[in-house]
């Protein structure tokens, strides 16, 4: 039913795509190096599988190691920013603007000031997720029912025990959609931090495979993003279904 | 005895609850009956010390002579809407007052755990209170509540989202666990039958600003009140609100 109703369309529609994109490239006779086939893109894919898996690898370590870092981040301030009244209103408008600041000219920067290892690349990946989580957070504090709150003070429970008990359980949707919404985000911007100056890693990958004109390259390394953001989302979803029992109710009873 | 002594609240110029002074003594049931707005709500907010701080309020309430500061241990309350935590099962929910009055997780739910049986709970221990009828998840409401051990229960409407049949099972069942465990106990109801069926003193609030207009003392025991005594109290209180709202 589910492979039904959610898995067949969208693979329905990735086959046409793909099926289009074959037959458009064969009929029009466009040049691999500008638009190569879904055959090429699979053929290199193959052929490079052993660079590409490594590249890969360590475009999954800084995302880990950004992303965790960065969700550790943005609990804790959402945590300081419910609580502060006066840090909220003077720190909010302040990362709202982090947030418009191009990372095309961020990246460049973090590697001038940071150097070619991992702090340059961790420090832009938390910058690009972390804001949707906190947003997130925070409108999910904004959800607790008066009448809970009342409950537990009237029972003689401070703001934290306010908070612990009845705030943070409240927000947990939120917090999971922001994750959502944000680990879309952490592959990509992981490709771009190295894109700007790595060693190792995919982004990396793909500016010397355009330096060499293998388009085909470019969009392997475009497949294997794809499936490293979903690969994530799936995870989250999995954590989400093994940790939320409690949280859906008799639906899944 | 709880003593509620000259309570006035105002919401900005507008006084919402006017010179109230009320006693509640234990073992006694006093319900609370006015018109919707008249400040009963208000009333048990602030004995909860829960009421809105933009509110201003003057008053004292004084439990066997000595002023609380509210919120206060000896006073346990149980709000209008359903606040059972979805995300807590059962047991969980009715033993949260204890564990946030300060008992450990463990000894709260095994004391908990053990009044599961009278209040026909038993075997839902692990369930989750959208699992449970509308009238369990009442009894595990009053379950949470009476467990604080606290002098005086506070009670808003705890039955007014019942079918009628459900509710008067619960009015017997309340009064058989008070009974067990005597409190103080004040309730809102706006319910006349629900007032003079189970209440020991009827208090009437009028509206504009919410005051105290009327104090009925029903002496007689429960069991021993005929039905053409009742109706004489309901009509009563019924000509007093009726006044009151033309």
């Amino acid at each position: 039913m589910v492979f039904l109703r959610h898995i067949l369309p969208a693979l329905l529609l990735a086959v046409a795509f793909l099926v289009g994109w074959e037959g458009y490239v064969t009929l029009s006779g466009a040049s691999p190096l500008v638009l190569p086939a879904p055959s090429d893109v699979a053929n290199g894919l193959w052929i490079e599988r052993r660079r590409i898996a490594t590249h890969a690898a360590a475009t999954i370590g800084v995302a880990t190691v950004g992303f965790g870092l960065s969700v550790l981040f943005a609990v804790v301030l959402s945590v300081l920013l419910h609580f502060a009244g006066w840090l909220r209103r003077g720190l909010l408008p302040l990362l709202v603007a982090s947030q418009t600041v191009p990372i095309v000219a961020l990246a460049p920067l973090m590697v001038l000031w940071f150097g070619f290892g991992l702090l340059p690349k961790v420090l832009l990946v938390i910058l690009v997720t972390f804001f949707p989580m906190v947003v997130s957070l925070m409108a999910g504090y904004a959800t607790l029912p008066r009448a809970f709150r009342d409950q537990l003070v009237s029972m003689g429970a401070g703001r934290w025990q306010v908070f612990r008990r009845a705030t943070l359980p409240s927000a947990r949707g939120h917090f999971f959609a922001g994750l959502r919404i944000s680990a879309t985000y952490a592959i990509v911007a992981t490709i771009f931090a190295e894109y700007a100056g790595a060693r190792r890693g995919l982004g990396i990958y793909i500016l010397t495979a355009k330096n060499t004109f293998r388009a085909d390259l470019v969009l392997s390394a475009v497949v294997v993003s794809a499936l490293l953001t979903l690969s994530l989302l799936a995870l989250i979803q999995l954590v989400d279904r093994a940790t939320g029992r409690r949280f859906r109710g008799a639906r899944d009873a | 005895m709880l003593e509620v002594c000259r309570l006035n609240i105002h919401a900005g110029e507008t006084a919402l609850v006017e010179d109230l002074s009320l006693t509640l003594a234990t073992g006694r049931l006093t319900c609370l009956i006015g018109p919707s707005g008249c400040g009963k709500s208000s009333v048990l907010k602030w004995l909860a010390g829960v009421l809105a701080p933009e509110l201003r309020v003057t008053g004292e309430a004084r439990l066997d002579g000595v002023a609380l500061t509210l919120p206060d241990r000896a006073i346990a309350y149980q709000p209008q809407q359903d606040t059972l935590f979805p995300w807590l099962t059962i047991l969980e929910n009715a033993a949260l007052g204890l564990e946030i009055r300060g008992s450990a997780r463990a000894v709260a739910r095994r004391e908990v755990q053990a009044l599961f049986p009278a209040f026909g709970l038993a075997g839902h221990e692990q369930s989750f209170p959208d699992q449970l009828s509308g009238g369990m998840r009442q009894r595990a409401a009053v379950l949470r509540t009476l467990v604080q051990k606290a002098d005086v229960m506070l009670l808003d409407e705890p039955f007014s989202a019942l079918d009628a049949v459900t509710r008067l099972a619960m009015q017997d069942w309340l009064l058989t666990r008070l009974e067990e465990t005597p409190r103080a106990v004040l309730m809102v109801t706006h319910d006349l039958f629900e007032a003079t069926q189970i209440a020991d003193r009827v208090l009437v609030m009028a509206r504009g600003p919410g005051r105290i207009i009327a104090d009925i003392a029903i002496p007689t025991p429960r069991a021993g009140r005929s039905e053409a005594a009742l109706a004489e109290t309901r009509s009563a209180l019924k000509t007093l609100l009726l006044e009151d709202t033309r």
